[in-house]
């Protein structure tokens, strides 16, 4: 089959024993690759009501048609799995070189199944594929096991592995990668260490199989030139995502003390020429991109090395924590990935937990006797580490921000900031509308990367709560996620704003079917009410509940900054939802009706 | 050579404006983006000759200024 590997890799843990299918043509056809196959699979395989953490759970890994390919950022694969963070659908889409391999040895997903009596890694050598014992390298960290597996195969191989936060079972525990990229968010580094494998370990030679090798060359070269004559691609590349933390302070974006602000008095300090100057020494890109977003940095004060950090982390573990210094961030940064948890639910958590300490809702005793203050980053090293190892207060934070509010209660609850159970990312919402409902319908909980309208929000006026702004995020909604169905990488589009036209000749060059983004859209709100549909049937009662943000976008004007005095009215979150609903053709509780499930031609999935 | 501001595909796209505009010695980059037409806060990166530059900073002679817009995020 033109543009894909041809197999699916299943792994039976429980058994120890691996085997192949061929890649079902019509799956491919309607679902295409990446997370198309992810909620697929994660639907027709995964028991109504599993255990995100039990044998029934999968997880499941997959690349997409332009991945591997000479195609700008073809270096993503997505990584789905029932998420023990939310108990719903987890998506995360990680970078570097993995999927390349992955492709090279014919495979298009990799199932893992069951959970293995004992550590294990799973190798991959083209069709050599083995289950092994990873006894020794169980309680490792991230970057002596890549290392490890570096030194002992060779560079060629390219690893995916956990570190203590996925064996300790932190529901946001991350995969790391290259050292330095994740498939960082939900938990599927959890899911990973409850099955005790410790790495997969990867390495192809194999051809992925092209419709029109001249087309190909063609539509490939067209994409690499439009990148390469982007106006902006010089400053972009320089200073990669770290571009908007000046821009987020200014508008009043910027997290800022556990949300409590969107800018940040002493956040000069973090801003992408700070960074460059400070620490930076180098770029990093994923497999065949032309404009690197990844930073690696030398950190002279912590004597290490880094990749990054990249804005959320600066956002998340800067900012939110109050913490004014790049060099204490960027070894925040370190700390989680050679953890293995995800920076982002890291910073949000531990920003909750000093909001609480200096509320006097934490003492200095529940605190291990940390001095648990907004800037003080020394203790909010200490805690990245308790949260991986699960000890004393970490114990608690590892759970997430909406658990652990849950258990310290007196009101926290309101500051905790989360969507379904999935710390917020990196951008204040106060008055931000479309954002805001980009947060509260995401489709992993409150995440940006399905749909970053805050532009449009300046664009046409931030506090208005108009039909444009709805369908201005389910567009999004269902275009941005398709770079994650193809295995491709978006910011060559929204970066550097390269036709995505030019996907299309490229995609049928490859596969030898022909799709118009209108076709590809499609594919999206397809994907997009399927992944809804599993948030449904997985937890009783879920609905427009489940979709409210936190309280304090709609409490809690900032007393500061961009948006001091502003804020979102409760009447005008319910209207967000109100007209998101209907434009999405889902009832008055957010639930796909029938109709739009048969119009869709998703019946035969969803049952 | 006069001082040039341009434009960034996305920006460009984003309000349908030209590639590039005249911009006048003297004044800010933040006054030059009124009299065209941009919202300040559209424009996430002021780049100048290839540095990151403040909406303050002051146009010289023969400065490139490049507009780039944020349109994705992370």
């Amino acid at each position: 089959m033109n543009g894909y590997g041809g197999s699916i890799l299943r792994v039976n843990l429980t058994e120890g024993k691996v085997s192949k299918e061929t890649t079902p043509s019509d799956v491919a056809r309607d679902f295409i690759g990446g997370r198309g196959f992810g909620i697929y699979f994660l639907l027709k395989e995964v028991p109504k009501g599993a255990d995100p953490l039990g044998p029934e759970n999968k997880l499941i890994i997959s690349s997409g048609p332009i991945s591997g390919m000479l195609i700008p950022g073809g270096g993503k694969c997505d990584w789905t799995t029932k998420s023990p963070l939310t108990g719903g659908y987890a998506s995360a889409s990680m970078g570097g070189h993995f999927t390349a391999e992955m492709r090279y040895a014919g495979l298009d997903s990799i199932i893992l199944e069951g959970i293995s009596p004992k550590p294990v890694y799973l190798l991959i050598d083209n069709d050599k594929i083995e289950v092994r014992d990873a006894a020794d390298l169980w309680g490792r960290n991230t970057f002596e096991v890549e290392k490890h597996f570096k030194e002992k195969l060779g560079e060629e191989f390219q690893v995916a592995v956990i570190g203590p936060g996925g064996e300790n079972l932190v529901p946001y525990a991350c995969i790391n990668h290259d050292y330095g990229r994740q498939a960082g968010r939900g938990g599927v580094g959890a899911v990973m260490g409850v099955k005790k494998v410790k790495a997969i370990v990867v390495h192809g030679t194999k051809s992925v199989p092209v419709a029109d090798m001249t087309a190909y060359k063609q539509a490939g070269m067209a994409l690499y030139k439009a990148c390469k004559d982007a106006e902006g691609l010089k400053d972009w590349t320089r200073y990669g995502t770290t571009i908007v933390v000046s821009w987020c302070d200014e508008v009043g974006a910027l997290p800022t003390r556990n949300f409590s602000a969107g800018s940040f008095e002493d956040g000069k300090n973090l801003y992408g020429p700070v960074m460059r100057e400070k620490i930076v020494i180098t770029d990093k890109g994923c497999f065949g991109c032309p404009c690197p977003c990844g930073k690696y940095s030398r950190n002279k004060k912590y004597n290490n090395y880094v990749e990054g950090p990249e804005y959320e982390t600066i956002g998340l573990m800067g900012s939110n924590l109050g913490i004014a210094d790049i060099e204490a961030v960027a070894h925040a940064n370190l700390l989680c990935d050679d953890l293995g948890i995800d920076t982002i639910s890291t910073g949000n958590v531990i920003a909750w937990a000093m909001e609480c300490y200096e509320k006097g809702l934490l003492t200095k005793k529940e605190t291990d006797g940390l001095d648990l203050k907004f800037g003080n980053a020394e203790a909010a090293f200490e805690l990245i580490g308790k949260i991986a190892r699960r000890e004393g207060l970490g114990a608690m934070l590892a759970e997430g921000v909406k658990r652990a509010a849950e258990k310290v209660g007196k009101g926290s609850e309101k500051f905790a900031i989360h969507v379904k159970g999935m710390e917020q990312s990196g951008y204040a919402t106060h008055n931000a509308t479309a954002m805001l409902l980009a947060y509260m319908t995401c489709d992993v909980g409150a995440h940006h990367n399905r749909s970053w309208a805050i532009t449009y929000d300046l664009q046409v006026g931030r506090e208005k709560v108009v039909p444009e702004k709805v369908a201005r995020v389910i567009w999004l909604q269902n275009f941005r996620p398709m770079f994650d169905v193809l295995g491709g990488c978006r910011l060559q589009w929204v970066e550097l704003g390269i036709d995505r036209d030019l996907y299309v000749p490229a995609l049928e060059a490859i596969t030898g079917i022909h799709r118009t983004w209108e076709d590809l859209d499609k594919v999206g709100e397809r994907i997009w009410n399927l992944t809804r549909m599993f948030w449904i049937r997985e937890n009783e009662g879920f609905g427009r509940a489940w979709d409210m943000p936190s309280p304090r976008f709609y409490e809690e004007a900032p007393t500061s900054g961009a948006t001091k005095g502003q804020i979102t009215k409760l009447e005008d979150v319910n209207r967000l939802l109100d007209m998101y609903y209907e434009q999405r053709g889902w009832d008055a509780n957010g639930l796909p009706t029938a109709e739009k499930i048969d119009a869709l031609g998703l019946r035969t999935v969803v049952g | 050579m006069p001082a040039t501001l341009r434009l960034t595909a996305s920006l460009k796209k984003m309000l349908n404006l030209q590639d590039e505009y005249p911009a006048e010695v003297g004044e800010s980059v933040r006054a030059a983006l009124i009299r065209v037409g941009i919202k300040p806060e559209l424009v996430a990166m002021v780049s100048v000759n290839g540095t990151m530059e403040t909406k303050d900073y002051v146009i010289k002679d023969e400065d490139v200024v490049r507009l780039l817009a944020v349109i994705g995020g992370g």
